[in-house]
């Protein structure tokens, strides 16, 4: 019986205790904040939506490559002698069309390496992150500044250059198998 | 009413002749004799009820499943089932380089994202033999570390005390948790998954004024572990509920190969940082929390719960020195331009994560890709353990005995 009553009275303060701890939190300024009507201000160098300044961009694939989940793609086709296609911000002188450049968020694993390895900076992580879309494919991000049929025709005409080039190739070698072959006959 | 409290009985069948056991004088283990002598008497025995508890359950901590094989209310046999949160880490480690890994380590105890980053960085480090690096990478690496150990026990004692019932501890453990990651956020951009350790050095140097704040931190931080027991440890119900349920003996969880706090709180002394130093632990004065048995048997629910909440003051301590003694330097000339390590070479690195060892075995294959890379993941070793402890108690601990051994799906499956 004793111990009953011991039991009770220890339940009962403990639970004061505690109720006392609550009670003076009551009058301390909240912690959270009303979400959609007040922000967090995030600090320098936060890791969210990716952003490339495709003015600086100069199609050297780094980013792609060290990307670990493999989520950004990018085509280039290679200026021609003639073309002048300017430089970057940074110096370096850009020699490729970028006909395409993604970058599909929804695989994006925010791990920063593609921003370390840039040797312009044009790509880096910006402060949004309210991104969320209805359809999946909205979440692929274009940033490549050529129209599609523009790009086609680029990308056609490196194929056909290149098919000339292979062909005249085949030529040549086919004519020094000739005169090969000539050669062994005589 | 009375009646009932006074007699020694425990329990009585009502007029429908359903059992009524009652709970009020003192501690769960009374109720859980009554409902053993109860099932006993009323000849339950043999009528077996399997039943399956999660995935989808907010008691499991995650995507576990539990087939729990129930007597009445007392639990014969749990097995655990895993696999529903399986990413296929070592193998998909298999076919991308070195450095690109880290992000993946990341996933495993998302919890403690540095202590893992660090597991994986040592292991590739021990096999590049890159053994001097800069003074200051070495101590950003503790203080993150220890950071993060707050921030996991500060997870794992919140949602414990959630298990049990008490819903307060556990936003205030959130609310405290939240400054950590606010200072995690400054330094490497990231709340979760930093990627913020490297092979060779680290992703970011500090930023000014981040060590004056981080000290600023720590002193907010005691006063309000000081009222957090007042809440909740040293909460008479709360110890009437947890000291005496998942009794785990010492030999039991060393043959069970159990690490961190689980093992700590049967009693045994085991910290990677103080018997087998590496980095820079052994500069640092600290203790080892071992479970001590106040309330109860040594290696109970509470314990494991307690040894959690001295580390957290251990964890404090060593930051204090660390933040005292951070030298200036340069945390980038130590990165290797390429990782590739002779073929052949092998090299397994255990470190002390907060809910227990983790290990990573890599093997080279001369190129900058891994040949086979190992994890030994704590929890999925901790959480074998489940069966071992809650044998014998009733469901209502079964919840209790999970939340004491903290695990994390994303490091069971990894």
């Amino acid at each position: 019986m004793r111990t009953y009553f011991r039991n009770v009275y220890r339940g009962l303060i403990t639970i004061l205790i505690g109720m006392r701890q609550t009670w003076r939190h009551l009058f301390t300024p909240s912690v959270t904040l009303q979400y959609p009507h007040e922000k967090w201000d995030l600090p320098v160098g936060t890791r969210q939506q990716l952003f490339v300044n495709i003015d600086d961009c100069i199609g050297c694939y780094k980013c792609a490559r060290i990307c670990p989940v493999d989520c950004i793609y990018i085509d280039t086709v290679k200026a021609k002698p003639d073309e002048d296609l300017g430089k970057a911000s940074t110096g370096n002188p850009i020699r490729q069309h970028l006909v395409r450049f993604d970058i599909d968020m929804f695989k994006c694993c925010y791990c920063n390496f593609c921003t370390t390895v840039c040797p312009t900076d044009c790509i880096y992580m910006t402060d949004k992150y309210e991104t969320s879309v209805y359809d999946r494919s909205n979440g692929i991000y274009h940033f490549s500044k050529y129209a599609p049929d523009y790009a086609a025709k680029l990308i056609a005409e490196e194929k056909a250059a290149e098919e000339a080039k292979a062909a005249a190739r085949a030529a040549a070698k086919e004519k020094a198998m000739a005169a090969k072959k000539a050669k062994v006959a005589e | 009413m009375f009646n009932n409290i006074f007699k020694k009985q425990r329990y009585y069948f009502d007029s429908e002749g359903l059992l009524v056991v009652d709970m009020a004088p003192s501690s769960a283990v009374h109720y859980q004799e009554a409902v053993k002598a109860a099932t006993q008497d009323a000849g339950f025995a043999g009528e077996d009820m399997v039943i399956n508890f999660g995935p989808q359950h907010p008691s499991t901590h995650g995507v576990l499943r539990l087939e729990v094989v129930l007597e009445g209310e007392l639990v014969k046999k749990v097995t655990p089932h895993l696999g529903y949160l399986h990413r296929n880490f070592e193998k998909h480690a298999e076919h991308i380089p070195y450095n690109e890994i880290v992000p993946y380590t990341d996933r495993l105890d998302y919890l403690a994202a540095m202590n893992m980053n660090w597991g994986y960085v040592l292991a590739v480090e021990k096999l590049l033999g890159l053994t001097e690096l800069p003074e200051r990478v070495e101590y950003i690496r503790v203080i993150c570390a220890e950071f993060n150990r707050i921030a996991s026990h500060l997870m794992a004692i919140g949602t414990f005390g959630l298990d049990a019932g008490a819903i307060t501890p556990f936003l205030w453990a959130f609310r405290d948790r939240e400054k950590i990651l606010d200072l995690f956020e400054w330094l490497s951009g990231a709340r979760m998954l930093y990627n913020y350790i490297w092979v060779g050095g680290v992703a970011r140097d500090l930023p000014d004024g981040w060590v004056e704040k981080a000290r600023e931190f720590l002193d907010y931080f005691e006063p309000m572990m000081v009222e957090f027991n007042k809440l909740l440890t040293h909460n008479h119900i709360f110890i009437e509920r947890t000291a005496h349920v998942g009794i785990l003996p010492a030999d039991v969880a060393i043959n069970y190969a159990a690490t961190g706090p689980v093992l700590r709180g049967s009693g045994v002394k085991w910290d990677l940082r103080r018997d087998e130093p590496y980095s820079i632990y052994d500069r640092f004065e600290f203790d080892i929390p071992v479970g001590e048995g106040m309330y109860g048997p040594v290696g109970s629910a509470f314990d494991r719960y307690w040894v959690r909440i001295r580390e957290i003051e251990e964890s404090v301590k060593i930051l204090r020195q660390a933040l005292d003694q951070i030298p200036e330097g340069d945390v980038f000339e130590a990165i290797p331009r390429k990782i590739r390590p002779p073929a052949g070479k092998e090299a397994y690195f255990r470190s002390e994560a907060p809910r227990g060892e983790i290990g990573f075995y890599i093997r080279s294959n001369g190129s900058d890709i891994p040949d086979r890379v190992k994890c030994r993941s704590s929890c999925f070793v901790n959480i074998s353990l489940i069966d071992e402890i809650s044998r014998g108690q009733l469901v209502a601990d079964l919840i209790i005995n999970i939340g004491s051994i903290d695990i994390v799906l994303g490091e069971v499956d990894r």
